[in-house]
């Protein structure tokens, strides 16, 4: 009878007593699958959801997606419903929304573009009661740009602050 | 910076899926395991080099793929103790003709996937006339057939 191969211990390579190889594989495995089922369940982005913010004189709706990836394209709408009158409608975003990240196109173009204490003003002008202006945004995330942001929007009538909505965007790598 | 951190976190963490699914299925080209050999370069590159077209940026994932191989190698050949878990070890599936099932099930081969690389690396017709077949940490089995 052959003796056994060498450099082998049988009590390892056959009988594998002090071996957890099949416990160390499952548990990487099932760390695997639940990275997966965190990612189905959008810990990671880039599904978009609607915050609305209610004001007597307008209502302000952000449809974006708060956890995006590096690199990843995406949408971010406005919608005013004006409910009387907005004679010089504004909105504000937070600096944190352009931050490391490329606007690519930003449709209807506002009125004019400008810069308030730091933040990005885009002015929509007049609005009549009862109607509705929607603004779309279409940015894309710099891979750099990993972590938190602000993402906060104010909508404004001339200098009257009438909604404002705290958001945060998480960036992951 | 990032480009450095992404190549190393993302070869530890290949190194965490060829861990987790078992040698076998990098040693062999089955179809579902081609995918995963096909696919996996791929995904990472995206992964580490987003959209850094520059030589600079070759450079510095190359070189930290490079330092991560040596690294773990060195760490498994002055650790012996890290090289079962760095690279696993060595596990017998046939003694002296008598495959072990034990063995082959925790490494997901079938007797007829033994018999078939007997055949084809050591052109052995027979699992008896094997006197030690082991699963290599390579995923490939080595053959010893019995003296006659």
């Amino acid at each position: 009878m052959a003796d056994v191969p060498d450099q082998l211990v049988l009590k390892v390579a056959r009988d594998r007593e002090g071996r957890r190889d099949v416990l160390f594989r499952r548990t990487a495995f099932t760390a695997i699958l639940i990275l997966l089922v965190l990612g189905l369940l959008n810990l990671f982005g880039q599904r978009p959801q609607t915050s609305t913010v209610d004001h007597p004189a307008a209502t302000l709706e952000l449809t974006a997606p708060s956890r995006v990836r590096g690199g990843l394209y995406y949408e971010a709408r406005f919608r005013v419903d004006a409910i009387r009158e907005l004679k010089k409608a504004s909105l504000v975003l937070d600096s944190g929304w352009i931050e490391g990240t490329t606007i690519n196109t930003i449709e209807p173009s506002p009125i004019s573009e400008g810069s308030r204490d730091g933040d990005l003003v885009f002015e929509l002008g007049h609005v009549p009661g009862g109607q509705e202006y929607v603004l779309y945004l279409q940015l894309q995330v710099n891979p750099t740009n990993v972590g938190r942001h602000s993402h906060d929007v104010q909508l404004y009538d001339g200098e009257e602050l009438l909604a404002s909505l705290d958001r945060t965007q998480t960036v992951f790598p | 910076m990032d480009i450095v951190i992404r190549a190393a976190v993302m070869f530890v963490f290949v190194w965490l899926v060829t861990r987790a699914v078992g040698r076998r299925e990098l040693s062999t080209l089955e179809p579902v395991d081609l995918i995963l050999l096909i696919v996996i370069g791929d995904l990472i590159q995206q992964g580490v080099t987003q959209n850094d077209f520059s030589v600079t940026g070759g450079f510095l994932a190359v070189g930290t793929i490079a330092a991560m191989t040596v690294f773990f190698s060195y760490a498994s050949f002055r650790f012996p103790r890290l090289g079962p878990i760095i690279e696993g070890d060595p596990v017998i599936l046939v003694e002296h003709g008598e495959p072990l099932m034990r063995n082959l099930k925790r490494n997901r081969i079938t007797l007829e996937e033994l018999a078939a690389q007997a055949r084809l690396t050591a052109q052995i017709a027979h699992i008896r006339d094997l006197e030690w077949a082991v699963l290599e940490t390579s995923g490939q089995i080595s053959f010893i057939p019995k003296q006659t």
